[in-house]
């Protein structure tokens, strides 16, 4: 017989006894419950609501078998320093989940319960996605090792710059301003998130313009060139359109910003890049809206672990050194997230589950954000050679323009991996070998007077609890 | 033309090849030796100097390869490949020996 009525939450979906299988998806949700609201309760309407109950039991429950569909909320741990905070896991089983699909895990994990009265403020800090669904992803259309083979670079860090003025610049000024940084010595130049076809730049005069800066550079320097081309598009039409013409000129590499355009249009667009032998750069407008405050949203380390799934080859990362937030360790847990095949969890980097990746591709870390040459040091010892790093500003500011100032980035770059390969410490020894390179290289010489004292020194908003386990 | 890692730096000295050799075998990378009188960015495969040197851990070794190399083919590029097994592709790559200075 139905039972109508109104029933706690925790009578089904509480379930301290239970124990996660190897198949299910894992959360670890930071929460803050109302002052009335018992945390058990909470923690089970989390779950309930984001897997098989509403507010109300309902006839139609007994046409199914709910236990098989429902997910456990199965521990809790207060937060350190934080009374009104704890740690909620919950387990979800693989079957609530469509095979290959993001936008799916989004829709309901992320979904009601963010805006769930009972709870004052909830937070999704690390997903642990089982072998069983990572390997209905494509994952990155081609991978770290498959672009390093492509491009012909080894052994170092690759480098970049963003376009700037952001806006403004007609196409064949654009096409200048790229052409001199891959000149002076930058691997890639980039589109910056905010240009993609407005009236004073057209996307079809950008690229043709930046491609043949691309290949002219090329040829005069001998080494493989790249700009990523923003493909992000009013719809997918368009977008598949650009990444065509992208495509047609020769252009080794496009560009999406993955949140902004969502994850089913990304998908689409990965999914083209493995099919075409492009790469692709992933942008991430929007993210500290969702990321950046501790008590509520989603952490960055999940929209890495779902870029990764979706596909991507480069992704922006926070840096560490620069302008913008991004905490040592947490920076280090992601950077693990987007490029290791086995990652261990490790709370002090805020990762709270093993996560396997099983063989997916690997997602090259893009640092960017008011670095210049002083940072390099800093930056090849926290990357290592695995990563793109952006000097935007850090390039074209230099005294003597562009050329010069990629230059002076990339002998300053040779320069710290060669110490490093020396068994220098990079930490320590920094300002001493860019001086030391400095001597041979003028352009070096004036990127250290210009920018030597620039400092972004603030604290970071986010940083890990260490919980006591 | 440049040619990729280290190009930007002043020529190395055979000191500093040793010592970037050194940290190639240190990492139990598998060392290759190419060269090319013709470099072209879009060009994968350069003439193999040998098989890769799989048994040797002795930077002189290496060194003393390369200087075989540039002998035999004057006027060549010659590049040091360092390939990982784990990873299964290069890892480093650099221009060790090129006919004519940097420009």
């Amino acid at each position: 017989m139905f039972q109508a009525g109104v029933r706690e939450y925790r009578e089904i979906y509480w379930n301290p006894g239970y124990q996660p299988r190897d198949t299910d998806v894992l959360a670890a949700f930071r929460l803050i419950p109302q002052p009335e609201v018992a945390p058990e309760e909470a923690a089970a309407a989390v779950a309930a609501e984001s897997s098989t109950a509403t507010w109300t039991t309902v006839w139609t429950d007994r046409l199914t078998t709910l236990e098989r569909y429902q997910a456990h909320a199965y521990s809790l741990e207060p937060v350190p320093g934080r009374p009104d905070q704890y740690l909620a896991y919950v387990a979800y089983p693989l079957e609530l989940f469509e095979e290959g699909s993001v936008t799916s895990m989004m829709a309901s994990i992320t979904g009601n319960v963010f805006g769930f009265k009972a709870i004052r403020a909830l937070r999704l800090e690390d997903l642990r996605i089982p072998v069983a669904l990572v390997t209905t992803f494509q994952g990155p259309p081609a991978g770290i090792q498959v672009e390093r083979d492509r491009l012909n670079k080894y052994g170092r860090p690759l480098l970049g710059a963003t376009l700037k003025p952001k806006l403004g610049l007609s196409a064949r000024n654009y096409g200048r301003a790229c052409f001199e940084l891959l000149r002076g010595g930058l691997d890639f130049t980039k589109d910056d998130e905010n240009i993609t076809s407005q009236p004073f730049m057209r996307w079809g005069d950008r690229y043709q313009f930046v491609m043949e800066a691309v290949h002219k550079a090329e040829q005069e320097t001998g080494e493989r060139k790249g700009h990523y081309l923003n493909v992000t598009a009013p719809d997918c039409e368009q977008m598949l359109e650009r990444a065509e013409f992208a495509r047609q000129l020769g252009s080794p590499i496009i560009m999406h910003d993955y949140l902004v355009g969502g994850f089913s249009a990304h998908t689409t667009l990965s999914r083209w890049c493995r099919r075409n032998g492009m790469l692709l750069h992933v942008h991430r407008a929007l993210h500290a809206v969702i990321d950046r405050q501790k008590d509520h949203g989603i952490h960055f380390r999940v929209l890495a672990k779902w870029l990764r799934l979706a596909g991507g080859d480069h992704l922006h990362t926070g840096t560490v050194v620069g302008k913008l937030e991004g905490d040592r360790e947490t920076t280090l847990g992601v950077l693990d997230l987007l490029r290791e095949d086995f990652v261990p969890a490790n709370r002090s980097r805020g990762i709270y589950f093993d996560q396997e990746w099983a063989s997916l591709p690997a997602v090259l870390p893009a640092a960017s954000g008011g670095i210049h040459v002083w940072h390099m040091p800093a930056l090849v010892e926290i990357f290592g050679d695995d990563a793109v790093f952006q000097f935007g500003g850090g390039s074209a500011g230099h005294p003597q323009g562009s050329r010069a100032g990629a230059m002076a980035n990339r002998v300053a770059l040779e320069a710290c991996v060669q110490a490093r390969n020396e068994g220098r410490d990079l930490a320590a020894e920094g300002p001493q070998i860019l001086t030391q390179a400095a001597r041979q290289s003028p352009e070096l010489a004036a990127a250290l007077e210009t920018w030597k004292e620039i400092r972004f020194e603030f604290q970071a908003v986010d940083i890990p609890d260490v919980v006591q386990t | 033309m440049r040619l990729e890692t280290f190009s930007y730096l002043p020529e190395l000295s055979s000191e500093q090849l040793g010592q970037q050799i050194r940290s190639i075998l240190d990492r139990h990378l598998v060392v290759g030796i190419e060269y090319t009188n013709a470099p072209d960015p879009y060009d994968h495969y350069w003439t193999m100097w040998k098989l890769p040197l799989f048994d040797t851990d002795d930077p002189a070794v290496v060194l003393a390869e390369l200087e075989a190399c540039r002998q035999a083919n004057p006027g060549a590029y010659v590049k040091v490949n360092g390939y990982d097994p784990v990873r299964q592709g290069q890892v480093v790559s650099f221009v060790a020996a090129r006919p004519e200075p940097v420009t």
